[in-house]
């Protein structure tokens, strides 16, 4: 089923390419699954919706037969109508509908629970990579209904050379350490757009039809950002992996190339001790990977902070151009082919690909180690500040100065005196605060509701 | 032997006439040499303590604040001291909670807990010594070396008082035999040897000279020339030190010292370049890294000797003896006669505009050219005798 719904984004995405729709271009998509029990069969349900300016110039009547060549012959169109109701809420936010199909798929029994995982992963790294478009996820099973809006508070546009730019879900769903003041922490990431990767077609894919340019273009995202807290201790917990089609939608499947790609890179040359394929996320279409850090010494490991842990995402967008492609079916059918022969592409650039993947991440990390760098310079410089304070207070035969150093940390001795001291130097080094103009600042507002909302009515 | 040169050297019994009665007259102004207590020291580094304790209790990262040593705009002239750290001067601040910063932050506080203890103890230290317990922190000699004198100026405490030894370079001879805190005696009247000068100039007493002069020399290698060509006999008494070149501290100190003690004319003999003018005015006036304990390093009364400029011309030094000034000395040139302390001196300022016209510059070798002990012979002989110097 999310095949054939990544089928029709794929086309309106394409055609909105085709009629230079600019990213920055709102408005909703509604995903509508349904149930309808009858006498012997069951059968599943599904509505496309979309509304507001993302499609624009949509004709159904002409969209409708690319949708039929493009979809799976099981699928059949759907007898009956989704709840106005529904959709009416749906127009009310986004305006009327141009976009609306629905399809039917016969046997239900063969939609099973985790279909709805891989449809609502599939959703959010759709919204990910398509921030202007609020997207919803509905599902009406046996009278129980779950909603699942796709919220994009922080959204940012990243140019690229010759093609349209992106426009990103930036959202840092991270919750800020309670230390942290007000409008203190940045809500979004930056992303960094890398160094577009020409890629070149092995036989088997042009004996197929896939001819032109083809190019991969990396875009990192490193969350939460840190940038504000210079000194604070940040340990990267994974990487995760998502590859989108020249239409922008993610291509979802594992991969063997990328659950193999950690043997192949320098994970030291990243600061990282070991990169490995985490296989419980398989369903999330996004390859994730498990990072661990250099193993600390014991003491380093006592003096050391609790640390914001970060994830890095590494989008790959596929790019293609071909002068004799301009038909909407010659397209979705390269796109076809592209994620068809993905591997082999891949494997065929295998040494391009991981060198370049490998700069992207490093330079993605640079901050990150810089940090990492920075945080062990203040880390052994404190532990020479206390010792020789410390020092002179214990030595000092000047019943005033060791008074009014005691008095001041409000403690009883020496001993207490560096604890406190040291506790001190901690929180003030590491949570020093220096502002960006470029990060996002806590709305207090906002800070309700920031996870993706579920609900049952 | 001394009334000799008194009647040989007439011109430099009038100079020693004349700065006595300088002496006598701005002896008001003279700053004398505060001692500083140990307590005080003590009290003075409880003081950076308790300001970082202050800090940390109020959850504010500790700073420490250090005078700029290295800017002009932090020093001012006064023609009886030399160039002096100014009251109000920019200063720096070293942050703990800066990555680029924290590193000089734990070095001072190191080097503050270590002399603490020093001048707790009365006990002393070298630089060296310093460096060597901690070479992981303090990465170089170099780093040791600014921050004891960062420290001192941040204290207001001559390094002496905080108990930091530095190894001395210069070399002195002559008429002088003193002792050292530790009760070693020193005579520096040996014909062909010299003595090195004490680490611990604060500590020597009982200072012993009938010198009439003391002749600063800028190079070992002519330092070596007179030692060889027995000048301290030749024209005794006398007394002839070097710093090897640019002075450490402790050289100056001992310069600083035999003015103190003995009142005589000292005079410098430098190359005939602008690096060697301004190893003098160190000597004369200070250094702006220093400025902040110009009142025990200056000595304002030094006397330019030779090798002048106008040597250059009036003794016909060959031309193949003479060596073209590069752009960085004529630089050099420009800035040294834009320094405020040359407005003082409008002979040493004609001297320097000549070498500028001339665009020439000589070593004191270059003498050599004119007759192998022209130096110590004529030169040196002749200069004292006429009083050559200005």
């Amino acid at each position: 089923m999310s095949r054939e719904i990544q089928q029709v984004l794929r086309l309106v995405m394409l055609l909105g390419k085709q009629r230079g729709v600019r990213v920055q271009a709102a408005g909703g998509l509604l995903v509508l699954l349904w149930t309808k029990t009858g006498a012997a069969v069951q059968s599943l349900n599904c509505t496309v919706a979309g509304a507001g300016p993302w499609c624009k110039g949509i004709k159904m009547k002409t969209l409708e037969p690319d949708l039929k060549e493009s979809m799976f012959p099981r699928m059949s169109p759907c007898p009956s109508v989704p709840d106005p109701e529904e959709l009416c809420a749906f127009t009310d936010l986004y305006g009327s509908l141009r976009l609306l199909l629905s399809f039917q798929m016969r046997d239900s029994r063969l939609f099973i629970p985790e279909w709805c995982v891989r449809i609502e992963e599939f959703l959010r790294m759709f919204s990910l990579v398509n921030a202007g478009i609020k997207t919803q996820l509905k599902l009406q099973f046996s009278q129980q209904t779950f909603q699942q809006e796709f919220r994009v508070k922080i959204k940012s546009k990243v140019a690229r050379a010759k093609q349209p730019s992106l426009m990103l879900d930036v959202t840092c769903r991270t919750q800020p350490p309670e230390c942290v003041k007000k409008g203190c922490w940045c809500q979004g990431g930056h992303p960094l757009c890398g160094s577009r990767l020409p890629l070149s077609i092995p036989p088997e894919a042009m004996e197929r039809g896939l001819f032109g340019e083809l190019s991969i273009q990396p875009v990192t995202l490193l969350t939460p950002c840190v940038l504000q807290y210079p000194n604070l201790a940040t340990q990267l917990t994974n990487i995760q992996v998502l590859v989108c089609s020249p239409s922008n939608v993610p291509v979802t499947g594992p991969s063997t190339f990328f659950q193999n790609l950690p043997n192949e890179l320098d994970c030291q040359e990243l600061g990282l001790h070991s990169l490995h394929c985490s296989l419980d996320h398989v369903n999330s279409g996004a390859t994730v990977y498990t990072a661990k850090q250099e193993n600390l010494q014991d003491s380093e490991q006592e003096l050391s902070l609790p640390s914001v842990q970060q994830t890095l995402l590494l989008f790959l967008f596929l790019q293609h151009s071909d002068p004799f492609t301009c038909h909407l079916s010659d397209s979705m059918a390269t796109e076809a082919l592209i994620e068809h022969h993905l591997e082999g592409i891949l494997s065929n650039n295998r040494q391009a690909v991981t060198t370049a993947l490998q700069t992207e991440l490093k330079n993605a990390l640079k901050g990150l180690n810089r940090g990492k760098k920075n945080h062990e310079k203040l880390r052994s410089a404190a532990e020479v500040i206390l010792s020789s304070s410390i020092s002179i207070v214990s030595c000092s035969s000047n019943l005033d100065f060791r008074n009014a150093c005691l008095s001041s940390m409000k403690v009883r001795d020496t001993h207490e005196l560096s604890a406190s001291l040291r506790e001190s130097l901690r929180r003030v080094t590491s949570w020093k605060f220096i502002p960006r103009g470029k990060c996002y600042p806590t709305q207090v507002e906002e800070q309700e509701g920031d996870e993706p909302t579920g609900r049952e009515i | 032997m001394g009334s000799d040169v008194a009647e040989l050297f007439p011109e430099i019994e009038k100079l020693r006439v004349q700065l006595l009665h300088n002496v006598e007259v701005t002896a008001d102004f003279r700053r004398v040499e505060e001692e500083i207590s140990h307590q005080e020291v003590l009290t003075r580094i409880e003081n950076i303590i308790l300001g970082i304790v202050t800090s940390l209790s109020k959850d504010e990262a500790p700073v420490l604040t250090l005078p700029n040593r290295s800017s002009w705009a932090n020093v001012s002239f006064d023609s009886a001291i030399g160039l002096q750290m100014s009251s109000g001067s920019d200063v720096t601040a070293v942050r703990s909670d800066c990555a680029s910063s924290v590193t000089k932050f734990a070095q001072i506080l190191k080097i503050l807990s270590v002399i603490y203890r020093l001048v707790q103890s009365n006990s002393y230290a070298t630089k060296r010594d310093i460096y060597y317990n901690n070479t992981q922190l303090f990465g170089s000699q170099n780093t040791v070396d600014h921050i004891v004198d960062d420290i001192s100026c941040m204290l207001k405490v001559p390094r002496r008082s905080l108990h930091v030894l530095a190894t001395s370079k210069g070399l002195i001879s002559g008429d002088l035999c003193y002792m050292e805190e530790d009760g070693t005696r020193i005579d520096c009247r040996s014909n062909s040897a010299a003595v090195a000068v004490s680490p611990n100039i604060g500590g020597i007493r009982n200072i012993v000279s009938s010198a009439k002069f003391v002749l600063i020399v800028e190079k070992d290698a002519t330092f070596q020339r007179l030692l060889d060509d027995d000048f301290c006999s030749k024209l005794s008494p006398c007394i002839i030190i070097t710093a090897k070149g640019v002075p450490d501290v402790n050289s100056r100190l001992m310069v600083r010292k035999l003015w103190d003690t003995l009142h005589i004319p000292i005079f410098a003999l430098v190359d005939a370049d602008p690096h060697g003018i301004e190893i003098m005015c160190i000597y004369k006036y200070g250094s702006v890294a220093m400025s902040f304990e110009a009142h025990s390093l200056t000595v304002p009364s030094v006397m330019w000797l030779g090798l002048l400029p106008s040597d250059l011309r009036r003794l016909r030094v060959p031309e193949d003896a003479l060596i073209p000034l590069t752009k960085t000395d004529e630089n050099k040139l420009n800035s040294l006669l834009q320094r405020p302390y040359l407005s003082s001196q409008p002979d040493w300022q004609k001297e320097m505009e000549l070498m500028q016209q001339s665009k020439v510059k000589a070593e004191i070798q270059s003498l050599a050219a004119i007759a192998p002990d022209f130096l110590t012979s004529i030169y040196l002989p002749n200069k004292l005798r006429y009083g050559g110097w200005i």
